[in-house]
C-alpha cells in the first residue's frame, strides 16, 4: 500500500531523513516509533504527499507522490494530525465532516448521507461547535472527519496526545476495528504501551534513519536499537525479558499471569 | 505553627457558563515541601483545582465559588491574583502557548522585569535558575530552535527565577517523548528534595507519577476519589479504571495474580519490584 524506496528528505539545506526504505502492506497495523525530533512526523507527511522526498520515491498504491496530486492521494490516505485544533476549521461538527467529504465526493446527496452515518457512528450532535468541546472530543471529531472519507490507509500522528486513558481507548478501539475490516494503519507515536496494545508491526526511527523494522517481540528485545532511539520497551515486555526464556514473546498482562500460573502449578507449557 | 502550603475547605466551584460544579466539596491540605501528583480523566476537575491554587479561579475565571482556599495562609478570594501567583508558579501543557519571547534569556527576564526585581539582582537570579534546570548552555539560543523538552525546561526556568514557594504543573510532559518526560520529572524531584519546593503536578502518565511522587490524588467528576500514598491508591485498579485512569502494567499484573490467589504482597510499582515478585511466586521453578 505504501512503499518508501531509498527516501531522503531535507529542507533549508538540512537533511532530516536518510535513505529510508520500507513497505507497508494492506491490512498492516504499523507503529512508527522514536523520540521527539527523530523524523517520525516527517515520514508520516511524506506518505500523503504533504512533503515530497528530495531523493528516492514514495509510492502509494503504486502512485508516485511526486507526480500525483495531494488531493488525489487524499482519496486513498486519511491523515489525523496530533493536534485536532490544527485540523478542525469549521464551527459545527456537521460542517467539519462535510469539509473533507467535499474534497473527495461530488454528489451532494451522497455527502449528506455520509455525514449522517458518521454522526451516528460517533454519536455526535452535528450542530455543536467543536471548540466548545474537550480536547478528547475534538480529537474524535477530527478522526470522524477523516474516516467519513473512508480512506484505505489511515495515518495517525500521535493520536492520543493530551487525551486521558478512556478517550485514548475510545479512539484506538475504533481504529482497531477499522483495521480488522481491512484498513491499513500507520501510527506515529512514542507511547510504547499503545504500540504494544495495538500494533502488529513496529518501525523504529532515530536520527532520521530507519533503525529497525519487525514484529513486536524482535523490536522490543532489541535493547541496542531502543536505546539508540531513546525508547524503553513496554513494562510487561521488559519484565518478560528480565525473567528469561520461559517468558519469551510475552507482551501482555493476561499472558504473563497465565504463564506464571502454568509454571507455578508445574503444568507443562 | 507553620502554615500549610495549600488548604482548601469545602471548596466548590462552578464556571460562569457551566451547568455542573467543576469542583465539589474539596477538602485538601498540601504541606510545605510535598511532591503531589493529581490524575483523573478529562473534565474531572484537575486543572480547575490547580487554578484555585494560583488564583486564576476566582480572579480570572469567574463563577460560583464556595468554601475557602488558603495559599500559605492567604485567602485566595481576599488577595489579588498577583499576590497569590507570586507564591505559586505555574507551567502548562501547551509548550508554545506559554512562551512570550524569541530568546531564552528574554523569556526568563520577562517575568523578572514584570515583577519589578531590582536590576542588580536579576543577573544572579537568571544564572541560578538556569543552573537549577541545567540549561545554562541554552541561554542565548532562540526558543524556536529548541526541542519540546528544552522548551519546557525554559518554561520551568522562567518560573523558578521568580522564586515561588510552590510549583503548579499542568500536564507538563503531554507533548514530550519518554526520555524528556523523565528528565522533567527528575528535575522536579530534585527541586523538591534539595530546595524544599512544594510541587503539585497534574499528569496523565501514571508510570511517571508512580515512579516519582509519594502522594497521589485521583479526581473524578469534580471530587477527590483517592488521596493517599501512590502504592495504596494503585491497589484500587478497578475503581481507577472506572474513573478513566489506568495502572502501570506491573500493577495490573500483580492485581491479576492476587485475584488468582497466587500473590498476597504489596503491588510492585517498578520493574525491579515486579521481577522480585514473580521470582518469589515461582521460587525454584524458573
Amino acid at each position: 500500500m505504501v512503499r518508501f524506496e531509498a527516501v531522503s528528505f531535507g529542507y533549508e539545506g538540512k537533511q532530516t531523513i536518510y535513505d529510508v526504505t520500507f513497505q507497508i502492506n494492506q491490512g498492516d497495523f504499523a507503529a512508527i516509533i522514536g523520540a521527539n525530533g527523530a523524523g517520525k512526523t516527517t515520514i508520516s507527511k511524506l506518505t500523503n504527499g504533504i512533503l515530497k522526498p528530495t531523493s528516492g520515491r514514495v509510492l502509494v498504491k503504486g502512485k508516485d507522490t511526486k507526480t500525483t496530486k495531494t488531493s488525489e492521494l487524499a482519496r486513498t490516505i486519511g491523515f489525523l494530525f496530533q493536534n485536532p485544533d490544527r485540523q478542525i476549521c469549521q464551527t459545527t461538527i456537521r460542517d467539519e465532516i462535510m469539509f473533507g467529504l467535499k474534497c473527495v465526493l461530488k454528489d451532494n446527496h451522497e455527502i449528506e448521507e455520509r455525514i449522517n452515518q458518521t454522526l451516528e457512528t460517533f454519536g455526535f450532535d452535528g450542530s455543536r461547535d467543536p471548540f466548545s468541546m474537550s480536547r478528547g472530543e475534538r480529537q474524535r471529531i477530527a478522526l470522524a472527519s477523516v474516516l467519513a472519507t473512508r480512506p484505505e490507509i489511515l495515518v495517525l500522528d500521535e493520536p492520543t496526545t493530551g487525551l486521558d486513558y478512556r478517550e485514548c481507548m475510545q479512539i484506538m478501539e475504533l481504529v482497531q476495528e477499522l483495521n480488522r475490516q481491512g484498513t491499513t494503519v500507520m501510527m506515529v507515536t512514542h507511547d510504547m504501551e499503545l504500540v504494544n496494545d495495538f500494533a502488529s508491526r513496529v518501525l523504529v526511527v532515530g536520527g532520521g534513519r530507519l533503525l529497525a523494522d519487525g514484529d513486536k517481540t524482535s523490536v522490543f528485545r532489541n535493547a541496542e536499537v531502543l536505546k539508540a532511539a531513546s525508547l524503553m520497551p513496554p513494562q510487561i515486555s521488559a519484565l518478560a525479558q528480565r525473567l528469561g526464556e520461559p517468558f519469551e514473546g510475552i507482551h501482555h498482562v493476561d499472558e504473563m499471569a497465565d504463564r506464571i500460573q502454568c509454571l507455578k502449578e508445574g503444568a507443562s507449557l | 505553627m507553620s502554615k500549610a502550603m495549600v488548604q482548601t475547605k469545602e471548596l466548590c466551584f462552578k464556571y460562569k457558563d457551566g451547568k455542573e460544579f467543576a469542583l465539589e466539596n474539596i477538602g485538601l491540605t498540601i504541606e510545605k515541601g510535598e511532591l503531589v501528583g493529581i490524575i483523573g480523566s478529562s473534565g474531572a476537575g484537575k486543572t480547575s483545582l490547580l487554578y484555585t491554587m494560583n488564583g486564576v479561579i476566582p480572579h480570572h475565571y469567574r463563577g460560583d465559588f464556595y468554601g475557602e482556599v488558603l495559599v500559605d495562609g492567604l485567602d485566595t478570594v481576599d488577595n489579588t491574583m498577583d499576590r497569590i501567583s507570586r507564591l505559586s508558579g505555574s507551567v502548562f501543557q501547551d509548550i508554545d502557548g506559554q512562551m512570550v519571547a524569541t530568546l531564552v534569556e528574554d523569556e526568563i527576564l520577562f517575568g523578572l522585569e514584570n515583577y519589578g526585581i531590582p536590576r542588580d539582582e536579576i543577573e544572579s537570579r537568571v544564572n541560578e535558575a538556569l543552573e537549577k534546570v541545567g540549561i545554562t548552555h541554552l541561554r542565548y539560543r532562540t526558543i524556536s530552535s529548541l526541542s519540546g523538552g528544552e522548551k519546557q525546561k525554559v518554561a520551568l526556568c522562567a518560573i523558578l527565577a521568580l522564586k515561588p514557594q510552590m510549583l503548579l504543573l499542568d500536564e507538563p510532559t503531554a507533548e514530550l517523548d519518554p526520555q524528556s518526560s523523565q528528565q522533567i520529572f527528575r528535575i522536579l524531584k530534585e527541586l523538591n528534595e534539595k530546595e524544599g519546593l512544594t510541587v503539585v503536578i497534574v499528569e496523565q502518565k501514571i508510570m511517571l507519577l508512580s515512579e516519582f511522587v509519594k502522594r497521589l490524588i485521583v479526581m473524578e467528576k469534580g471530587k477527590i476519589l483517592f488521596d493517599d500514598e501512590v502504592r495504596e491508591v494503585l491497589k484500587h485498579s478497578q475503581a481507577l479504571y472506572e474513573a478513566g485512569v489506568n495502572c502501570p502494567r506491573v500493577v495490573s499484573l500483580s492485581n491479576a495474580l492476587t485475584q488468582r490467589g497466587l500473590y498476597k504482597g504489596p503491588a510492585p510499582i517498578h520493574l525491579d519490584e515486579a521481577e522480585t515478585m514473580v521470582k518469589e511466586i515461582l521460587h525454584g521453578k524458573i
